[in-house]
């Protein structure tokens, strides 16, 4: 009990401890604010990776694909584990828009759109196929909990009351002269009145689209309710992706005979469009239905490369899966369609028989997504399939055939991003080992400042445990006392960083961190797991006792007699 | 008189580097219950070592110290801390007290070491009122919250005589309490100690080098080359 009493008045009454708990204060937050971004950039980017290629793949290792691959599919379809599944062909090829002067080495999907939004999240990255209000959504956690219709009304109406709220004065300030950046100050002066010229247009943007969420929210099923967010989403998609040009895309054309009969859907980062700082896509007004020309080196059985296949196309619409690396290079066209111009179609042979049709892989939705021992089970389910049906097919066999989960098949994509993450927790807990110094000189210093002391406590009849106690229990109190602000700060900060980002940083200081023209996510990440705080306030303590250790210990040896002596 | 701490043929000697330096060779004394003995003896000759000796606070290298019969040299560490805490009260030339608590906290310390961490709520009470009924003897209800750098060198020194006697120790182990203080408030300190020893019985060993001081004593002894020599009976 004295033990504690004289902690906190050495806490109290002693003007030093600032700087322990101050560092494990400033530690705790800036870990609590990385860990948390961190931890929910990389969800988001393994639900894009989840959303990019279904729940398990079938692949072919040739470059010729598999034959037959109706058949497996049957098969596969017939398991119970199975949701759907879709045939997708990828071919190396060469992207011409002739009215843009643009050419670019591309990766050529043929996919059935249809079979397709069943499997993967494509349909949701259709920028004017895709009606439903990204902004009522985007802000839902990738995690998936329930939704409820009235609970996406009240989040747009709050979005668009804001947004009313504010629209005289942005429309007043949109005929503003901009502010030079080097008068921040100024800005600063009329406070929230001033904003950046695209700011102002950028509101307004999201103004009129919260409008139409509204609408389109409110058309909903009264009483819907999603399960998660691909449920969701799925609930706000109406339409059915197609590659089909609308009629009105006839009036590009001068003459019917110019007219390509296929659409094609672009990758949104090909390079196409600029982005915006709020990661807007500035798509030119003629890219839709322009004209577009596709040149495919199909690879025959033998692993030559055959003649090269053009085909003519218009560009549909763009699609944007948020992995950079789809989208950078990446584009679709129909599945029957590359099959010809890869030479997988069914073909009569010379010498009468039939040459099957073939595809490069099956993309596989499974029941119960979510839960990945639910995907591994069906995965092993589905591989069983698979090694039957190569075992009657002997070409398939040469084709070599592998079944791999999502989260193999995206690995190296996905691991990349874990691994940064760990990375940068590791540094900085090394950083952090700076708290653990910082308690151990104070402590030393204090120690040594209060030889005397402890020679009374001991004289007194504190004993060596006693003594060394009051230090132990006094390092692990400084920590105490900086990892709850450490914490309160760190959480306030992360569930607002998006505020603090754009209203802050951007508008006062002209600062741009998490920059939308780079990033595939709009928003920076804003949860905190309950468990990462728990283990952050942990370690600050035991930084707080191991920092402490060693002057405890050296207190504790003490000779009374020697420190009484001491003046 | 029946003894209470017995002192027997200690020796201690200091060893820096390679010289030695014999402090105590063979030193004896034996104090009775409610007896009040002065240690004199020149600068250096060993009474700040006997003291700290005779209170549990140091060891000798030989020799016993028994207090009540009790060997206090054969005890581990652990029960010498708590002899300490129960059994003597020290009070030191230069106050020692605690600079970060105040008057009624550096007086009440001894007595929440003595509590264990559960009894510490139920004795709290008792406890207090203890302490300030001694510092109302010693004339410092008024300072109660005041830390010792605001007070007086007198004052402090009868903070520390409060704190020594809160647990209501068998001996009071004095090491120059008026080393410090001008001759005035010195005797204000020996007052009390004096009152202390008249009225209430109390046991006490107080170390000086002055003889006026030691004259005040019921018995005086003086450590001369490490040994105690009897010098006067009072
Ligand atoms: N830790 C130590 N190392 C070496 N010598 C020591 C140590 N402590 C005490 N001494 C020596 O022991 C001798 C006795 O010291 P002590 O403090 O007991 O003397 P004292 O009689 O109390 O003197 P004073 O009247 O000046 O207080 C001194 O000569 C001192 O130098
Ligand atoms: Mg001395």
């Amino acid at each position: 009990m004295y033990k504690l009493f004289l902690c906190i008045r050495y806490l109290t009454r002693k003007g030093i401890v600032i700087f322990p708990v101050l560092a494990v204060w400033l530690c705790v937050m800036m870990l609590i604010i990385v860990n948390s971004i961190m931890t929910g950039f990389v969800n988001r980017v393994r639900s894009a990776g989840h959303g990019l290629v279904g729940d398990v793949v079938v692949s072919s290792i040739s470059p010729a694909g598999f034959p037959d691959y109706q058949q497996l599919q049957k098969r596969i379809d017939a398991l119970p584990q199975v949701r759907a599944s879709s045939p997708v062909i990828v071919a190396l090829g060469l992207l011409n828009l002739p009215d843009y002067e643009y050419t670019k080495l591309v990766v050529v999907l043929g996919i059935d759109p249809k079979s397709q939004s069943k499997v993967t999240n494509f349909d949701h990255g259709l920028y004017w196929q895709y009606k439903a209000p990204l902004h009522a959504v985007e802000d839902i956690g990738d995690q998936g909990y329930p939704v409820r219709q009235s609970q996406l009304v009240k989040r747009a109406v709050a979005f668009l009351n804001v947004a009313e709220k504010n629209e005289k004065r942005l429309r007043d300030g949109l005929a503003m002269e901009p502010i030079p950046s080097s008068a921040w100050f100024a800005a600063i002066r009329r406070h929230w009145q001033v904003v950046r010229r695209e700011d102002w247009q950028a509101a307004l943007h999201k103004l009129d689209r919260a409008q139409r969420d509204l609408a389109f929210i409110t058309g909903l099923p009264k009483n819907g309710f999603y399960k998660n967010r691909a449920a969701l989403i799925k609930a706000l998609v109406p339409a059915e992706p197609s590659f089909t040009p609308p009629p009105e895309a006839a009036a590009s054309y001068a003459s019917a005979a110019d007219e390509p009969s296929n659409g094609c859907i672009v990758g949104v980062d090909l390079g196409l469009y600029e982005k915006n700082r709020f990661g807007q896509y500035n798509r030119p007004p003629g890219i839709r239905f322009t004209p577009a020309i596709l040149t495919v080196s199909p690879i025959t059985l033998r692993a030559t490369v055959a003649q090269p296949q053009a085909g003519r196309f218009q560009i549909v619409d763009d699609s944007r899966t948020r992995v950079f690396t789809a989208d950078s290079r990446q584009i679709y066209v129909p599945f029957k369609v590359l099959q010809k111009l890869t030479f997988m179609q069914q073909q009569d042979l010379l010498s009468g028989g039939v040459q099957p049709a073939r595809c490069s892989e099956l993309q596989i939705r499974v029941k119960n997504d979510a839960s990945a021992a639910a995907v591994n089970q069906a995965r092993d389910a589905i591989a069983r399939v698979v090694s039957a049906f190569v075992h009657q097919h002997p070409e398939a066999q040469i084709a070599g055939l592998q079944t791999q989960t999502w989260v193999q098949e995206q690995a190296q994509y996905i691991k990349a991003v874990d691994n940064e993450r760990n990375m940068i927790l590791f540094l900085l807990g090394l950083v952090s080992l700076v708290v653990v110094v910082v308690i151990f000189l104070i402590f030393y210093m204090l120690v040594r400042d209060k030889t005397r002391d402890i020679g009374i406590i001991k004289a007194i009849g504190g004993g060596e445990w006693g003594v060394a106690s009051i230090f132990l229990l006094y390092g692990l109190l400084i920590s105490a006392a900086g990892a709850a602000p450490g914490v309160l700060c760190g959480v306030l900060f992360v569930l607002h960083d998006n505020w603090i980002h754009d209203h802050i940083l951007w508008r006062w200081f002209g600062i741009s961190i998490w920059n939308r023209k780079v990033y595939i996510f709009s928003h920076i990440p804003d949860q905190v797991t309950a468990s990462a705080v728990v283990i952050m306030v942990i370690s600050a303590m035991a930084a707080g006792l191991l920092g402490a250790l060693l002057p405890a210990i050296k207190a504790a040896r003490q000779d009374p007699v020697e420190a009484l002596r001491y003046e | 008189m029946q003894s209470l701490l017995e002192i027997t043929d200690v020796h201690k000697t200091y060893r820096i580097g390679p010289a030695v330096v014999p402090v105590l060779t063979g030193a004896n004394l034996s104090v009775a219950e409610g007896e009040f003995v002065a240690i004199t003896g020149a600068s250096g000759s060993g009474k700040s070592t006997l003291l700290h000796i005779a209170g549990a606070l140091d060891r000798a290298d030989t020799g016993t110290v028994s207090f009540k019969g009790q060997a206090l040299n054969r005890m581990s560490s652990g029960q010498r801390h708590v002899m300490r805490n129960r059994s003597f009260g020290f009070v030191f030339q230069l106050y020692h007290l605690l600079p970060e608590l105040n008057v009624l906290e550096n007086v009440m310390l001894p007595a929440m070491v003595a509590a264990p961490t559960w009894m510490a709520l139920v004795r709290a009470r008792p406890r207090k009122r203890q302490a300030l009924a001694l510092l109302e003897e010693f004339g410092l209800v008024e300072r109660l919250h005041h830390r010792p750098g605001q007070l007086s060198g007198g004052e402090r020194q009868r903070v520390a005589i409060a704190r020594a006697l809160i647990n209501e120790p068998a001996v009071l182990l004095a090491d120059e309490p008026t080393g410090n203080l001008d001759p005035k408030t010195g005797q204000t300190i020996l007052d009390v100690l004096l009152r202390l020893h008249k009225d209430k019985g109390q046991t006490i060993i107080l170390v000086t080098h002055d003889a006026q001081i030691a004259a005040l004593a019921d018995r005086t002894v003086r450590l001369l080359d490490g040994r105690v020599q009897v010098a006067s009976q009072g």
